[in-house]
């Protein structure tokens, strides 16, 4: 019986291990000796799993392979503004030679931010906080602004002649999803209802979707916010019969995305290049200790990445991209 | 009513550790076909220790068990079930939310049909619960009733209906009659007896010997894991077994204070002599295993 | 000897016992509570909602396909909850067989195997059933509350869904899965739909209902059904008379996987493709649909159209509002309160039920 119960737990560590050294990348300078002898940590506020940060993070591996450097990827399970105030906290009493974030909401980040600049890290920020990361200290932002994305993303739709356009959210409660939207619906300059999903469920987006399709018979338009929102709608579009009919289109990639956009029954895709977005901040911080200069930027040491809109005319040739990852 | 005299269920110098705790002792005891043992003792005594030894739950570390008269290693409850020996709980074994047909059945559903077809008998399940509980006199009109909307004493009794069902040729009762009322004690005697008159051996289990001697064939007295004494009915009355039981510790204990006080002093002779007399009036004394320290109250 | 029964009033109760009993045993059945769970809030949406045209059938054939996957969790979820335990990994075991397949398939180039479909499936398969052991072996062998080890199982198997799958592919999520050898067999099976009244109604209703029958007379007509209810209702006076609890338990921890594969496969096949993030949540969902069912939290009573039931209830809500048109920001506060109202319906027929 006690035999028993130490296989047991044998069991749980010897699957702890597996699962601890599957995932090496996060380590990573991959095979790649230490050129540089810098520590950097990553600190954004989306997990690996999400479709989007994976490309982000797979930037910030690409980055730490290319320069030569270690760089550490932390994030919170859940979209938790305490939780990742925490990370950078934890990562700033760990004394890297700089450090990388997001800033989805400057007021609960901002003390620990400050913190590190206090102890003279250098910071660079991307993806989010691009109207608030200068007077926390950070030196450069590379990213796109959420809102302004949805803004053109809404003109447009404006363009294409929508009058009634609905919002899918598939993470309800994260805030850059929510500037998405509120762009949208400012640029459209129509009401514009946000439909929650849950990007875990995709029969319960689709069925969501054909729901909405069948209650609202003058919809003419679809904005959804990523991959895992963008497929169930095409399911729930073409079972309606209104694939092509209705104007559709989505933020963030994915090689079927892009292919029905090539097709044409997708309008455009919005791409934040936030593969940049992980891949530059490394680059720029391994060149600032080592020689002091910052990029200006497109203004105010504002690096864009996006949003750029890849449309039919340009889609066919960023799927490989997509398939690999990197896009 | 007796057989041949050759026991069903036998232990032999039967002993079980815990550690450093010596819950059995050199436990003796048997029980005939168609007869009633009953085994008293107060709390910690060691029966519920003995009960699961002899059910198949413990293995002894020492001694022999002997079945119809062949040593026995006892795998499991099961094993045990398997074999005749048939245990009924304080608990009952009973799932109060179920049906009485599905609790009769439970560990043993009758099954029809072969291979992936193969089906719990629900037909034969509910008509033979309620024919074997008729047997024993009790009247359900539908099985289909959840065992807990059932009397405590009604429980019991279906419990017991149950392992009789089964083909137990030995029967353990660990306390039926602790948790109910004089009259349902007395419907629960009544089955005992029943059972016994089926040729059944009981070893009935219990800490009230005004329940138990109505019953007994003979008695087994358990005191902190020995065996502190086996009468058949013929050697002992009923005020001697209630004595051996409630106050027996007291009077021992007096008769060691006594002793001791009368190790100095001028009536220390008379005291002698009365500390004799005590001793001698309950009976054998007890052994050399006492604990340490003097134990004021009688359960040990 | 006589044998004496108590003293009458037995005509008396014989009568009682008689006139109730037909409607008594319909009452004390376990899924009575979430039936009329289910009657009332249909009724609830179709009047708020019958302008949004929510008695149709293209509403039901909705409410039906939500339904289907999270029926086949709560069914094998409802079964484990009889028996006195908890998987909480079972959305995590659905993730992991997904992209098991995906990355099985995947060409060699991206970093998959290359593999035909129905190979994949049955290394998924096999996979499942391991994952499902394990959940066995360690409840079993720990003695842990079931509840804290799935936790963890679920952590661990979401985990390696997610490390493995990145540090092959440097993707989260898979697809394309219709050019892949096989698939045109596997849409019949999984992803067949069926057009009646003007409604598209999914193959994966048939596998719901088929899964739903089957838990329910194992658990009513067969030996380990009994056995079931015998683990959950009394663990250790079970094991007494001889029920074979270990066996049962880690056998209902494989039939939990099992269902999380089966979910998996027929999403996959239904969304050409999975991803790290799919089934999340949905062991919870599961669990509500099979308490809102009728199941108990405790264990030893409950069942599988309960279950069934419950799930129907979930899918009821979750579409019933988005028919009904309520501000997205409200979802969660509406889905929450429905099922708390449900399930405490569910509780006061019971208890009505069963003081007759």
């Amino acid at each position: 019986m006690i035999r028993r119960r130490w296989a047991g737990l044998l069991l749980v560590l010897a699957v702890f291990g597996a699962a601890c050294t599957g995932g090496g990348d996060d380590g990573g300078n991959g095979g790649a000796v230490n050129k540089r002898d810098f520590r950097f940590v990553v600190v954004t506020h989306g997990q690996a799993s999400d479709p989007f940060w994976s490309v982000a993070a797979n930037g910030v591996k690409a980055a730490a392979e290319d320069m030569g450097v270690q760089v550490e990827y932390q994030a919170p399970d859940t979209f938790d503004m305490v939780a990742m105030s925490q990370l950078i906290d934890a990562a700033v009493a760990s004394q890297p030679d700089g450090l990388v974030v997001s800033i989805p909401d400057a007021d609960a980040l901002g003390p620990s931010i400050r913190a590190a600049v206090a102890a003279g890290i250098p910071v660079i920020s991307m993806n989010s906080g691009s109207d608030v990361f200068a007077k926390l200290g950070v030196l450069v932002h590379v990213g796109q602004t959420e809102f302004e994305a949805g803004l053109i993303a809404g003109q447009r739709f404006a363009d294409e002649g929508v009058k009634n356009a609905i919002c899918i959210n598939q993470e309800v409660g994260n805030v850059a999803l929510d500037l998405r939207c509120q762009g949208f619906e400012k640029g459209l300059g129509q009401k514009v209802p946000v439909i929650p999903v849950d990007l875990a469920d995709p029969t319960g987006a689709q069925e969501t979707v054909a729901g909405v399709l069948q209650g609202q018979s003058n919809l003419d338009g679809i904005l959804t916010l990523g991959p895992t929102g963008a497929e169930p709608t095409l399911a729930a579009l073409d079972q309606a019969g209104l694939l092509g009919k209705v104007k559709f289109a989505t933020f963030d990639m994915s090689p079927r995305v892009l292919e029905e956009i090539d097709k044409g029954n997708m309008l455009f895709a919005i791409d934040q290049a936030q593969y940049l977005q992980g891949y530059l901040p490394v680059v720029l911080l391994t060149k600032y200790l080592e020689t002091g200069a910052l990029p200006l930027g497109s203004v105010d040491r504002v690096i864009l990445t996006g949003p750029q809109i890849v449309t039919q005319a340009t889609a066919a040739q960023v799927v490989d991209f997509s398939a690999e990852g990197l896009r | 009513m007796t057989t041949d005299g050759a026991p069903l269920l036998e232990v032999k110098g039967v002993s079980k550790y815990f550690g450093s705790v010596i819950a059995l002792n050199d436990i003796s005891m048997f029980v005939r076909a168609g007869e009633v043992t009953c085994l008293l003792g107060d709390n910690g005594a060691g029966k519920s220790t003995l009960i699961k030894t002899l059910s198949g739950v413990y293995k002894a570390d020492e001694g022999q068990y002997l079945f119809e008269g062949e040593p026995m290693d006892l795998r499991s409850p099961r094993d045990a079930l398997e074999r005749g020996i048939a245990t009924v709980y304080q608990d009952l074994a009973m799932i109060p939310l179920l049906s009485i047909w599905r609790n009769f059945f439970l560990g043993s559903e009758p099954t029809k049909g072969w291979g992936p077809f193969r089906r719990y008998d629900v037909e034969y399940a509910t008509a033979t619960t309620r024919d074997e509980l008729g047997k024993m006199g009790i009247d359900i009109r539908d099985p289909d009733q959840p065992v807990g909307t059932l009397s405590g004493g009604e429980r019991q009794s279906v419990a017991i209906a149950r392992a009789v069902h089964f083909g137990a040729k030995v029967l353990i009762l660990d306390e039926p009659t602790a948790a109910l009322g004089v009259k349902q004690a007395g419907v629960v005697l009544r089955y005992i007896v029943q059972a016994k008159q089926r040729g059944i051996g009981v070893i009935f289990i219990t800490h009230n010997p005004h329940h138990a001697y109505p019953v007994g064939d003979h008695f087994v007295i358990l005191r902190r894991g020995l065996v502190y004494g086996d009468f058949t009915r013929q050697q002992l009355a009923l005020e001697g077994l209630v004595q051996m039981m409630a106050g027996g510790e007291e009077l021992e204990n007096l008769a060691h204070e006594l002793e001791q006080a009368a190790a100095g002093g001028t009536a220390a002779e008379d005291l002698r002599k009365a500390a004799a007399l005590l001793e001698a009036e309950t009976g054998r004394r007890q052994d050399q295993k006492a604990p340490e320290g003097r134990d004021p109250r009688p359960d040990g | 000897m006589a044998t004496e029964t108590a003293p009458p009033p037995a005509v008396a109760r014989d009568e009682r016992v008689r006139r109730v009993r037909l409607v008594s045993r319909l009452l004390s059945r376990p899924e009575l509570g979430a039936v009329v769970g289910l009657v009332v809030v249909w009724t609830f949406f179709a009047v708020i909602a019958f302008d949004n045209n929510f008695v149709s059938w293209a509403a039901t054939a909705a409410i039906l396909n939500r339904a289907a996957p999270l029926g086949i969790l709560a069914v094998a979820v409802a079964l484990l909850m009889i028996a006195g335990e908890f998987d909480l990994s079972i959305g995590s075991i659905l993730g992991f067989c997904g992209m098991a397949i995906m990355l099985l398939v995947t060409p060699v180039a991206a970093g998959g195997f290359g593999w035909a479909l129905w190979p994949a499936i049955l290394v998924a398969l096999v996979l499942a059933v391991l994952t499902g052991l394990v959940n066995g072996y360690l409840v079993i062998t720990t003695r842990l509350p079931s509840f804290i080890i799935t936790l963890g199982t679920l952590f661990i198997f979401r985990g390696l869904t997610v490390a493995i799958t990145r540090l092959r592919t440097n993707r989260t999520q898979l697809g394309n899965l219709d050019q892949v050898a096989g698939f045109d067999l596997a849409r019949k099976l999984f992803a067949s739909k069926l057009t009646l009244f003007g409604s598209t109604f999914s193959v994966s209703i048939l596998w719901w209902v088929g899964l739903t029958m089957l838990a329910t007379w194992v658990l009513l007509r067969t030996r380990q059904g009994n056995w079931i209810f015998g683990t959950g209702g009394a663990v250790d006076a079970a094991r007494n008379v001889g029920v074979p609890v270990r066996a049962v338990k880690i056998a209902l921890f494989v039939t939990t996987a099992f269902a999380g594969f089966l979910v998996a496969v027929i999403q996959a096949v239904q969304f050409t493709g999975s991803d790290t993030l799919r089934g999340q949540g949905q062991e919870f969902q599961a669990i509500i649909a099979a308490v809102v069912g009728g199941c108990l939290l405790t264990g030893g009573y409950g069942s599988a159209v309960g279950a069934a039931v419950g799930a129907l209830i979930f899918g009821l809500v979750q579409q019933g509002i988005v028919i009904t048109g309520i501000e997205g920001d409200w979802y969660q506060v509406f889905i929450g309160g429905v099922l708390v109202i449900a399930v405490i319906l569910n509780n006061f027929v019971r208890l009505k039920a069963a003081r007759r």
